[in-house]
């Protein structure tokens, strides 16, 4: 464990009992490593994300991060060590009463001391990274979704994070803001030997900059390996995942009790 | 039967056991409050920034309507006063009626539907859009940091507006009553004086708002906090901050009442 950033062992969640959204998930993220969790939506990524975070606490099992085990560390103890975590949301969660320099300058004035001049030189360098130096007056309902994104990563690694997590950074982007996105998670990555851990279901984009993937359904972890093993799997469900068909071993359908020709009203033996 | 009846037991008692939980939330919210106080404090900036929004932004509103209700005790007040020839005391009854009960009652209902709605509204916003997860992940507690200092601003703002609401409501009796009815000035200010007692009138009035700025901050900032991150969990939890407070104004204005007078 001790090489290890991250590591979930026999990880199970479930938000209400009745459905297991992780079962028996176990993760080891090496230090300096870019790793990739796929799955279709409602594969449990993001909730194994808010288990890293320690938002929530596994139902068995245990998560480890930084050598610390989440489930008998105290709130307080969670909240520091989210100091040495950055994370990236979806839609970038911007503060939206804040302008873009109060929102990159966030957490550097609420962890730090350091005076107003140096933390406007700091601003200016993240935002400069990723390539929004000049907005640091614009508010946030100004800025486009890739911009917006843009500075939510400036304002994730605004205290250099040891540990980054990606939410879907993909989402939403168009073509040439995706490609900024990807190459920027990349370059901060290598910048800060950061260890990132990319959430995604975007194939095409994520293999170019990860070094492992592992890939999620239904809860549990159906492959891993390196890009390119993952890209060549004959697993039936990877190889769907991967090409995208709408046939195969997952089901687009919800999976329900209900009959639904009893539900019509509808015979068969007749 | 035995099904039906314990399902009809479950109907009864699930709204009482809902009512039990909602109010150990708001206790533990407030304990959570009270604990991060002296962290808030540190960041005045943010305590005046609320003072802004739900104090200062509410001025106008207070005060047209401490007007216009000083306007109406004043010409109620005359017309039932002058059927037992007791005019000259009509100072009395506008102030007293302000000071005891309209002004606190009247101020953090208003105060509720301007300030609290909005404090409720936005943070539900900030829930749903996954703002107070970002401040959580980046090691930063909502509650200190978003929650306190609105409280705080808050409770320094109701027992402000309810001295403005009743200022403007003794200026708005005396207008109708002097400057249009022509009651003697004099008589309306000295009897004013005569009658009103600075402990049991004015202080007790006071306190009586500050409870209720609590009352209506706390079940903003819960209604908010615990808003359901939709459109509609928001729109839900900005109603029920409105008509929650408003409830609990009028029952504990007659506990406060009960106990003080």
């Amino acid at each position: 464990m001790q090489n290890f950033v991250v590591s979930l062992k026999n990880v199970s969640f479930s938000y209400d009992d009745t459905r297991m959204i992780l079962k028996n998930i176990s993760i080891n993220i090496p230090k300096g490593k870019r790793i990739a969790i796929m799955g279709g939506s409602g594969s449990g990524k993001t909730t194994l994300l808010r288990l890293i975070t320690g938002q929530c606490q596994p139902q068995t099992g245990t998560v480890h991060v930084f050598n610390q085990n989440l489930s008998r560390l105290p709130n307080r103890k969670i909240l520091n060590l989210r100091k040495r975590i950055g994370v990236l949301f979806q839609f970038g969660a911007l503060f939206t009463d804040m302008s873009v320099y109060e929102n990159v300058a966030f957490s550097i004035k609420e962890h730090t001391n350091l005076p107003e001049s140096i933390i406007q030189k700091i601003v200016a360098m993240k935002l400069k990274a990723v390539g929004l130096f000049g907005t640091q007056d614009m508010a946030t309902n100004e800025l486009s979704g890739g911009m917006a994104r843009r500075v939510a990563l400036a304002r994730a690694t605004a205290l250099d994070p040891e540990l980054m997590l990606y939410d879907e950074p993909f989402t939403g982007l168009d073509p040439i803001s995706l490609n900024v996105i990807s190459m920027l998670i990349k370059k901060l990555n290598d910048a800060l030997e950061q260890t990132s851990i990319i959430i995604t279901h975007d194939f095409a984009t994520t293999l170019k900059i990860v070094d492992y993937v592992y890939v999620m359904a239904n809860g549990e972890i159906i492959a891993f390996g390196t890009p390119l093993a993952v890209l060549n799997s004959q697993e039936p469900a990877v190889k769907q995942f991967v090409k995208g068909e709408v046939t195969g071993p997952f089901n687009y359908e919800f999976q329900t009790k209900m009959s639904y020709n009893a539900y019509l009203g509808i015979d068969h033996n007749e | 039967m035995n099904e039906k009846i314990i399902n009809f037991t479950r109907q009864l008692g699930h709204p009482f056991a809902e009512f039990i939980l909602t109010l150990g939330s708001i206790i533990r919210l407030l304990i959570d409050i009270i604990l991060n106080l002296p962290f808030a404090l540190k960041n005045i900036f943010l305590i005046i920034k609320g003072i802004h929004f739900c104090g200062v932004k509410s001025i106008v509103i207070i005060a047209v309507s401490g007007w216009f209700v000083g306007m109406v005790l004043g010409l109620q007040g005359y017309n039932t006063l002058n059927r037992f020839g007791s005019i000259s005391v009509l100072g009395s009854v506008v102030a007293l009626t302000l000071l005891r009960e309209l002004g606190p009652v009247l101020t953090a209902i208003l105060f509720a539907a301007r300030a609290g709605s909005g404090i409720t509204a936005e943070l539900g916003l900030m829930k749903a859009t996954e703002q107070l997860d970002a401040m959580s992940v980046m090691a930063v507690n909502p509650i200190r940091r978003l929650i306190v200092p609105k409280f705080i601003a808050g409770i320094i703002s109701v027992p402000l507006l309810t001295a403005l609401f009743i200022v403007a409501g003794i200026l708005g009796g005396y207008f109708v009553g002097v400057i249009i009815l022509h009651l003697d000035s004099g008589t309306f200010w000295s009897q004013m004086r005569d009658s009103v007692n600075l402990h049991d009138d004015v202080y007790n009035g006071l306190f009586k708002s500050f409870i209720f700025g609590i009352s209506v901050t706390l079940i903003s900032v819960y209604q908010g906090f615990m808003a359901k991150p939709t459109a509609e969990g928001v729109s839900v939890a900005t109603t029920k901050t409105v008509v929650v407070s408003a409830l609990t104004v009028l029952a504990l204005d007659y506990v406060l009442t009960a106990l003080m007078f």
